[in-house]
């Protein structure tokens, strides 16, 4: 006996009375008009609870510990009513067959209709078996998992883009998941790892509206990851006055001026920091004094020091910044010029007695 | 190999030979094979990291100031002992001295850490091996109500309480649908536990899962988030301001009361919760006394939580330091992490190659070079599909550290007994164990066992609350003498450096001893290298054929059923292991 | 002793003058206001990378930051609109006006020319040539340099000033792709529209230098004729 998603918001104590305006919302959200929603209420009372399977890769599990740190809604309730996480390493009872058993069986049974969690990611490097998993490399079960999943979710920089164990020199050639599962609509969470409240609310979005967030061009849900932590951070009125931390522990340190000077990543970092913060909002990595160091950025353990404004550009082989090479080019090249300009002048003077004569020959 | 003894223990390879992998419930992914002799008794254990991300080699050439973000992403469950480790081994190697107020909020961290990491250890990964969440559907909501109240004043323990879960869980486990719960070994006579405990345990299991994420908070007010807070290479990046204009933009008065309430509650959970469930259910499996391992004979901490800033001596550390080999234990060795002769890390048995693998490499001179390669004659399967593995070959992915060539174990217990040795520098940890083995009426020696282990961890926790009411009232004390400094940036410019330098950091990470070294040549990172607590615990054998702490653990111990390794869980998981820590 | 030979001097030019209208005015005009466009860019770029000191006071008194940031992005829209202009000016103007765009890399005398220039500015050969337009060697590295350095700074620019306007905006939706196409992370981009500074920086030096030099040392006008549009050959 399967429990549907109506059983459980019942068994939340919502009424019929309100779960059925729930189901009309939804049908006009979805631009189905109201005709709809008692076809969504039919389908609610009858569908169970959607598998999730949570498969882990090379990683350090802050996603899933990331993951149960979730306030609203909690982690409890999304894992008791909300989905069905009948896959998960870290968490699950089973170990050894059973798990492995458990797996297959669901895979099977819910073919194509679950969702595939992917937290780290696979190295491809000998044969990939720098992450095995029950004998055999970890790229072998990501990918038949994910032959049969509904849609994928790459949960943290990770699975998103490599993460740490993917910066240079990558000795595992680990891959973000995106590269080795393909034909599936994948949503990518990034940070390191992600807000709790942000993933927890990327899977409820796609239980409650049984669709895809809309993605940037990156592939991230638009709705977390579609601004800077710049564009909303608190101490933005002191960039733009000009008012920044100097050092750690100054004056303005204490005052909470902008940390841009520090090496603040918030300029080019899309996450949800400056908005939804840390932790039930209790704060996030800048009102802390810290600067952003990028966590949810693509390759951000190869953009030079965290603590650099002006970062590293590795093209130029040896590890130097734009200012750096650049201010040495300009400084060569005007050397150059004032050599040049002393030589002409030279042979102008030894040449022409410092009077234009029109030679023999010119044209 | 064959038969042969070590360290007390008889392995024989001859039985069945049984595979659990995945291990779950744990961090990362490791894999253990045992030998069953006909009465299913563990006669050889084999265990196995099968993971590597090649950390210490991504290292090498960055700038050592940004070692501590690298290095805490070893573990998102440690989550910010590795960060605190290498911001130690750099200040080490620059001789930067940090402020009071910078070691002191470093100390609340760590020590939150702890309590976090102990805590959803106890419930969320361990508790499932002594509790039948199955039969809980069988207790009587007022019988267990009775047997909460009767062990705890925790105000959610009315019958009420205890129906209305119940009924709940009774909902789910009709929805035939288990999640996290599914196929695993409910009902199996290992299980001791009476419904009414199982129920009270699993209503403690939900409290802790929303609990935790409180606790956590300390993180987030100091370091900006977690898992994964910030730390700064000098001190700590928060700036302290409770005066002053501004100061709602730095560690102000809201701050500091916050930390203060998560403090307070964090301590009244452990109190009312976690250290009256974990001694109603040890009471029940007071007669299981498998697991011990190596822990009554060899046992090693580097200590942490150093009181004053900058005095790293044994003295000034409120988590003990020291070894005891030989199962002495009047006698506690001195550990020193930057003598070659005492750490040594050897890859006999390990995918990684050295030039001369029969010695050992101390870390500040460590290599780490992959090389995957399982054989043996053993070996059953090919490169890419393991059937069983061959531990007279290499074998996993971890390397076997020892210290003065003995194949220790850290952690809780260890840091427990070293600290129930001392009992003079450390009052609270021998009152409290025997307080404990009173309560239970058990010996001293019943804490080198799997129970041991985890009891220990719990009054650990008990013992890491009351450090940190007392690390906070220091922090105030300091804040009202008028000391509000948390960094120094004397050395905080790459060109005030030294052309070459070194260092090492250590820290009791909450799995144990924690050490990382680093090697600094023109600003850079020249070498790095890590030991890690599941690099001690769950290492392979070395040359002489010495088995880690997890295999020696898993000896002897008979399972009830041969097809259901809950025995091996429940012994494996009191260590807590971290793989992803293990091989970083 | 001076007076005396630039009388002479005087004397001579106005004797060997010949005179030929090169650069019409709007090229002219496009090409001083894209000269003071592009100082204040890389003035005000510098300073976006590497700001003043801090400002004492509250915030909301000062808005330091947010000027020298207003006055680039107002001096980036002189410069991409001016460069706009001058694309449609190269259809509709003289020859030379299509001179930094199109370069005659089929034409094996041209490449010879480039090489002599070279050679030139080598101090070896004792006289330049003479052009009406650019000479090929010039033309070379306005192509490269500021032509399409130009196109770099302003994608690159621009792609950056979407991320400020926001996504869905023109600039994300038209320049967007610059930060997808050098691996999606902004901060590459930021580096990399850092270095065009200096590569704008090293190219104006030069040039400004090569237009000096050549104004006497080549006996034909140069600043002037980007003043008035005549080219002057002085023999
Ligand atoms: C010759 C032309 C230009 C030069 C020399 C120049 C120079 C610079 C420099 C040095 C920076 C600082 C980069 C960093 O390290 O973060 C910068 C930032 C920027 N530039 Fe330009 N730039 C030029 C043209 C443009 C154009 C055409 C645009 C188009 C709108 C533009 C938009 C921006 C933006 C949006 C930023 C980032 C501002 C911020 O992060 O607050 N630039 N520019
Ligand atoms: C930011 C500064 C400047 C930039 C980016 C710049 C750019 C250019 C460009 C693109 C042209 C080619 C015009 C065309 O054919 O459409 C040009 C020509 C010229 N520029 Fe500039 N210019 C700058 C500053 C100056 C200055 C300060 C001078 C004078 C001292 C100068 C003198 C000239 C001259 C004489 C020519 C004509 C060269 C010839 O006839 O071959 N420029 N400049
Ligand atoms: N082993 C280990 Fe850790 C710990 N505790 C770190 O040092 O867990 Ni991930
Ligand atoms: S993305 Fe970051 S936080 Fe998540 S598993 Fe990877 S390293 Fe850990
Ligand atoms: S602290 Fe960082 S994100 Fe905030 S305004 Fe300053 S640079 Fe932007
Ligand atoms: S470092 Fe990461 S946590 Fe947020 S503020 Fe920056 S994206
Ligand atoms: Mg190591």
């Amino acid at each position: 006996m399967t429990e549907t998603f109506y059983d459980v918001l019942r068994r939340q104590g919502i009424s019929r009375r309100s779960f059925l305006k729930f189901c009309s919302l939804t049908a006009t959200s979805l631009g189905l008009g109201s005709a709809y929603a008692p076809k969504i209420a039919h389908a609610m009372e009858t569908k169970p609870r959607t598998p999730v399977i949570w498969l882990e890769g090379l990683e350090c599990t802050c996603c899933s510990e990331s993951f149960i740190r979730s306030a609203h809604p909690l982690t409890k309730d999304v894992v008791l009513s909300m989905l069905s996480l009948d896959y998960h390493v870290t968490l699950m009872a089973a170990a050894g067959h059973q798990a492995e058993k458990q797996l297959e069986e669901i895979k099977k049974k819910y073919k194509g209709n679950y969702i595939l969690a992917v937290e780290g990611n696979p190295p491809l490097n000998e044969d990939g078996m720098y992450c095995i998993e029950g004998g055999r490399p970890f790229v072998e079960i990501l990918k038949e998992t994910a032959a049969d999943a509904k849609a994928v979710i790459a949960w943290g920089a990770c699975a998103s883009w490599g993460c740490v164990q993917a910066a240079k020199p990558n000795p595992t050639r680990a891959t973000p998941i995106d590269k080795v599962i393909s034909g599936k609509p994948i949503v990518k969470v990034p940070g390191c790892p992600p807000i709790a409240e942000v993933m927890t609310g990327v899977v409820t979005y796609m239980l409650t509206f049984d669709r895809l967030p809309e993605l940037d061009r990156q592939g991230r849900p638009k709705m977390f990851y579609g601004q800077r932590i710049h564009d909303k951070c608190y101490r933005r009125p002191h960039f733009d006055a000009g008012q920044f931390v100097e050092h750690w522990d100054d004056d303005a340190a204490r005052k909470g001026y902008c940390l841009y000077k520090m090496g603040c990543k918030g300029p080019t970092t899309y996450n949800a920091c400056s908005t939804v913060r840390w932790n039930d909002g209790v704060s996030f990595p800048i009102q802390s004094g810290h600067g952003c160091i990028g966590c949810s950025e693509d390759g951000f353990w190869d953009k030079g020091s965290f603590y650099d404004r002006v970062t590293d550009i590795k093209q130029f082989g040896i590890e130097s910044n734009a200012d750096k090479v650049g201010g040495t080019a300009a400084a060569v090249v005007g050397g150059a010029v004032v050599a040049h300009a002393a030589v002409s002048a030279l042979a102008r003077a030894r040449n022409q007695t410092g009077i234009d004569v029109p030679k023999e020959g010119d044209k | 190999m064959g038969a042969y003894e070590t360290q007390g223990f008889k392995l024989d390879n001859s039985g069945k030979r049984l595979v659990v992998d995945p291990i779950c419930r744990i961090e990362g992914h490791l894999r253990v094979e045992v030998n069953l002799d006909k009465d299913n008794v563990i006669r050889n254990a084999v265990s196995t990291g099968t993971m590597w991300r090649g950390l210490e080699v991504i290292l090498k050439g960055r700038d050592p100031r940004d070692a501590w973000a690298f290095t805490e992403r070893i573990c998102g469950v440690c989550t910010g002992t590795h960060a605190l480790t290498s911001v130690r081994a750099v200040e080490d190697a620059l001789s930067i001295k940090i402020p009071e107020n910078a070691n002191t909020i470093r100390n609340l961290m760590q020590l939150n850490l702890q309590v976090h990491d102990h805590l959803v250890h106890f419930y969320h990964l361990h508790a499932l091996d002594w509790v039948d969440v199955v039969s809980a559907l069988k207790a009587d909501p007022k019988r267990t109500s009775e047997l909460a109240q009767s062990i705890s004043d925790w105000p959610l323990s009315s019958p009420g309480y205890f129906r209305d879960l119940q009924n709940r869980l009774k909902k789910f486990v009709e929805s035939g649908q288990l999640g996290p719960f599914a196929n695993a070994y409910w009902g199996n006579p290992a299980y001791k536990l009476p419904p009414e405990a199982n129920l009270m345990a699993v209503a403690h299991y939900l409290e802790a899962l929303d609990f935790q994420k409180e606790i956590v908070k300390i993180h987030t007010i100091f370091g900006g988030k977690n898992p994964h807070p910030n730390w700064l290479v000098g001190g700590v990046p928060c700036a302290i301001n409770v005066n002053d204009v501004g100061a709602v933009g730095a560690l102000n008065m809201e701050r500091l009361n916050y930390v203060k309430s998560i403090i307070d509650r964090s301590k009244e959970f452990v109190e009312k919760v976690y250290i009256p469930d974990l001694l109603a259910i040890a009471s029940f499996y007071k007669g299981w006394l498998y697991g011990g391992g190596l822990s009554s004979q060899a046992i090693m901490s580097y200590g942490d939580l150093p009181n004053k800033a900058n005095d790293h001596s044994a003295a000034n550390l409120m988590l003990p330091r020291g070894a005891i080999i030989n199962g002495d234990l009047s006698k506690v060795h001195d550990v020193d992490i930057k003598d070659p002769e005492q750490i040594q890390e050897f890859v006999t048995h390990s995918w990684y190659k050295y030039a001369d693998e029969t010695k050992g490499l101390h870390p500040w001179d460590g290599v780490t070079e992959p090389n995957y390669h399982p054989e043996g004659p053993n070996f059953k399967g090919t490169r890419t599909r393991i059937e069983n593995l061959d531990e007279s070959a290499k074998y996993s992915w971890i390397k076997a550290p020892r210290w003065r060539g003995h194949a220790v174990e850290v952690g809780p217990l260890s840091r427990m007994v070293l600290g129930y040795v001392q009992g003079k520098q450390y009052p609270f940890i021998k009152d409290t164990i025997d307080a404990v083995l009173k309560k239970l009426d058990v010996p001293v020696t019943a804490l080198f066992s799997t129970l041991g282990r985890t009891a220990a961890r719990g009054i650990e926790c008990l013992y890491c609350t009351d450090l940190q009411s007392a690390q906070f009232d220091k922090l105030m004390a300091n804040i009202k003498a008028g000391d509000s400094s948390t960094a120094n940036v004397e050395k905080w410019d790459p060109s005030t450096w030294p052309k070459e330098a070194k260092g090492a950091g250590f820290t009791e990470a909450p799995r144990g001893a924690l050490g990382h070294w680093v090697k600094i040549k023109d600003g850079k990172i020249d070498n790095y290298q890590c030991v890690v607590p599941t690099t001690w615990n769950g290492s392979p054998r070395d040359g002489n054929g010495q088995i880690g702490a997890f295999e020696a653990a898993l000896m002897n111990t008979p399972l009830a059923k041969a097809d259901e390794p809950l025995e091996i869980l429940r012994t494996l998981h009191s260590f807590d292991p971290c793989l992803a820590c293990s091989t970083h | 002793m001076f007076a005396q030979q630039d009388a002479f001097e005087a004397e001579r030019t106005a004797r060997l003058v010949k005179a030929i209208y090169v650069y019409e005015a709007p090229l002219r005009l496009w090409h001083w206001v894209n000269a003071l466009a592009i100082t204040v860019l890389a003035a005000t770029g510098y300073l976006i990378a590497n700001p003043f000191p801090t400002q004492p006071g509250e915030a909301s008194d000062n808005f330091l930051m947010g000027y020298i940031r207003f006055a680039h992005f107002s001096a980036a829209y002189v410069f991409a609109v001016g460069f706009l202009g001058r694309i449609y000016w190269a259809f509709v103007g003289n020859t030379h006006a299509r001179q930094i765009f199109i370069l005659p890399v089929w034409d094996s005398n041209w490449w010879s020319e480039v090489f002599y220039e070279l050679r030139w500015y080598l101090f070896m050969v004792k006289e330049p040539k003479k052009y009406v337009g650019h000479n090929p060697l010039a033309q070379l590295m306005m192509f490269l340099f500021f032509t399409i350095g130009a196109v770099y700074m302003i994608c690159t620019g621009f792609a950056l000033y979407g991320e400020g306007l926001g996504l869905g905006s023109w600039a994300s939706n038209m320049f967007g792709w610059v930060i997808a196409a050098v691996g999606g992370n902004s901060q590459q981009v930021h580096s990399w529209h850092h270095m065009g500074l200096w590569v704008t920086t090293i190219f104006v030096i030069v040039h400004v230098y090569a237009a000096i030099r050549e104004d006497i040392m080549s006996r034909q006008s140069l600043i002037s004729t980007m003043i008035s549009g005549w080219r002057m050959f002085k023999d």
